[in-house]
């Protein structure tokens, strides 16, 4: 039933960019992001493709891998670009029965969708060249600064490395409680929706049940190895910047150089 | 003096209804008083509910005594100041294979005492390889813990404990959830342990082929102490075992089972071997007579 679970969407490969430090990936990420929303100018958005384009070279991900990711926002590319053409009010250009399309709209739905699809490309670099493990510690890095403001950081960070640790052991107790159910004659076949739904009562319960015996055990076993949460700990594998994070750092600063340039002092022609 | 220390440890189980009131009290450890010396290799014996597990997590200060005092290398476990000292030097082992292991990768959850120790990153890997080398599980240091068997796991627990540099290792039924290879697979790796690293080893269990080459046994029933001595002196009372529903090796039955039919074969005896050589001894007695 269930077998071979891949965590996360992390892609095995060889590149410059699985092996850059992933705090540089998660700042690089959050900070093009934010780029697409400085400017609406035709030229920003060119240069943010380009910048998107050498990052899916250089990551050497398929590209039918990146654009799975859009997949999950079809709808909302829809909604979004069906919105922006006919809800926004300007000059005419096409009107078909009580729809118009605008010319502010249009420029808008492209606009928007264009960042949308960037954004989501963008972030699916981050995720497929990363593994859950690595994006955690660099999460736990990047949101030290948050710990002023009694964030529990370390604490969120442990918990997700925990959580990822233990997804594929619930998985095979899933699959082992199912199987005994099944034994017993349970039917998680047939019938409607909420029938479906309320079988899977007998599944859920004992599920919890032995994640909360696995939760206490494993409390204790840590515990046992002088576990005391982040303060005064020391990591087995320490983030280091290397010189490719340095680069990717520089790279990123001519292309906000650029947009700057481009969303300042070009002038608009659409 | 010795590296664990008990005296008079009583530990009782409170059940409280949903008021909080108390409902009844179970007495989990009644008046055990032992005395571990350093480097000794000791096995506590019991079947289920005879209370080890929960003596055995008293040597780790994840249960305090309810009265009488537990001394780890001269600390009182009930003394806060001294709780990560006590949980270093002694450390321990669970049951559950599954549930103690923390990394993702291998060497990760062997370096995660370390971590929490706070050892400087080199030493870190210094104290990785060396752990996972004393077990013989170096060659699986990238592999992810959810791909090998139980016996590896429980061995890569075992690494996650040494690499803290304990005196003393606390095994609390390793080997209960395992199969028979997974089974010789941990109790050669502790053997080693204590026979190379003269580490402390205290293993719980009720699995008597695994304690023939303990130094020291000690059988508990209902709490208490009620046997103890070297696995020669234990194993020669094969019907005080048996009252006490434990199973008593193979070959110390058959051997019992032969002085009872008559034959002059000597009390205690643990290996194959000793069993072989006694017969041979009686047979040639009898050729010398005759």
């Amino acid at each position: 039933m269930i077998r071979e679970i891949t965590l996360g969407q992390y892609y095995q490969a060889d590149s410059v960019v699985h092996r850059m430090d992933p705090r540089t990936k998660l700042i690089l990420t959050f900070g093009y992001i934010v780029s697409l929303f400085l400017f609406t100018n035709v030229y920003v958005y060119v240069c943010a493709a380009v910048f998107l384009l050498v990052a899916v070279k250089a990551c050497k991900v398929p590209f039918r891998f990146i654009v799975r990711g859009l997949r999950t926002v079809m709808v909302l590319l829809f909604v979004t670009v069906f919105f922006n053409m006919f809800l926004i009010k300007g000059e005419p250009l096409l009107t078909v029965y009580r729809f118009t399309v605008t010319r502010e709209g249009l420029r808008m739905a492209v606009f928007t969708s264009s960042r949308l699809v960037m954004l989501i490309l963008g972030s699916s670099i981050m995720t497929l060249t990363t593994t859950p493990n690595n994006l955690t510690d660099g999460l736990e890095s990047v949101l030290k600064p948050l710990k002023l403001f009694k964030a529990p950081v370390h604490e969120m960070a442990m918990m997700m490395s925990i959580a990822l640790r233990f997804i594929p052991i619930l998985m095979e107790e899933t699959d082992k409680i199912m199987k005994a159910q099944l034994a017993r004659g349970a039917d998680f076949e047939s019938g409607n929706l909420i029938k479906k739904a309320k079988s899977l009562v007998p599944i859920l319960v004992p599920l919890f049940i032995s994640a909360f015996r696995r939760a206490n055990d494993l409390g204790m076993a840590m515990e046992a190895r002088c576990y005391r949460g982040g303060e005064g700990r020391t990591k087995m594998k320490p983030l280091k910047y290397a010189a490719r994070d340095y680069a990717a750092y520089i790279y990123f600063v001519i292309y906000i150089l650029l947009i700057v340039v481009a969303g300042n002092w070009i002038p608009k022609f659409w | 003096m010795g590296i664990i220390k008990t005296s008079k440890l009583i530990f009782d189980y409170i059940r409280r209804d949903e008021e909080g009131n108390v409902e009844g009290i179970t007495r989990a450890v009644d008046e055990v008083s032992l005395d571990i010396r350093q480097g000794e290799f000791v096995a506590i014996l019991g079947h289920n509910g005879s209370g080890k597990s929960t003596f055995a997590k008293h040597l780790n200060a994840i249960l305090y005594p309810t009265e009488g005092t537990v001394l780890v290398d001269g600390n009182d476990t009930t003394d806060d100041e001294k709780i990560w000292e006590i949980r270093q030097c002694a450390g321990m082992v669970f049951q559950n294979p599954d549930n103690q292991i923390i990394g993702q990768v291998v060497e990760e959850d062997v370096g995660f005492g370390p971590e929490n120790m706070g050892v400087p990153t080199k030493e870190i890997w210094e104290r990785v390889e060396e752990s996972l080398k004393a077990v013989g599980m170096w060659s699986y240091r990238k592999h992810s813990p959810n791909k090998l068997s139980g016996g590896q796991k429980q061995r890569v627990s075992i690494a996650g404990v040494i690499a803290m540099h304990p005196k003393c290792i606390v095994l609390d039924e390793p080997t209960a959830m395992l199969d028979p290879i997974g089974r010789k697979e941990v109790i050669r790796a502790v053997r080693a342990l204590n026979d190379v690293e003269k580490i402390t080893v205290i293993l719980i269990t009720h699995n008597m082929e695994e304690v023939v080459h303990a130094d020291r046994i000690f059988v508990m029933e209902k709490g208490k102490v009620c046997m103890s001595g070297t696995p020669k002196e234990i194993f020669s009372q094969v019907e005080a075992l048996q009252a006490l529903r434990l199973d008593v090796p193979e070959v110390t039955l058959l051997a019992h089972e032969l002085r009872r039919g008559g034959l002059d074969v000597p009390r205690g005896i643990l290996t194959r071997k000793e069993l072989v050589d006694a017969l041979v001894q009686l047979s040639k007695g009898k050729a010398d007579v005759e």
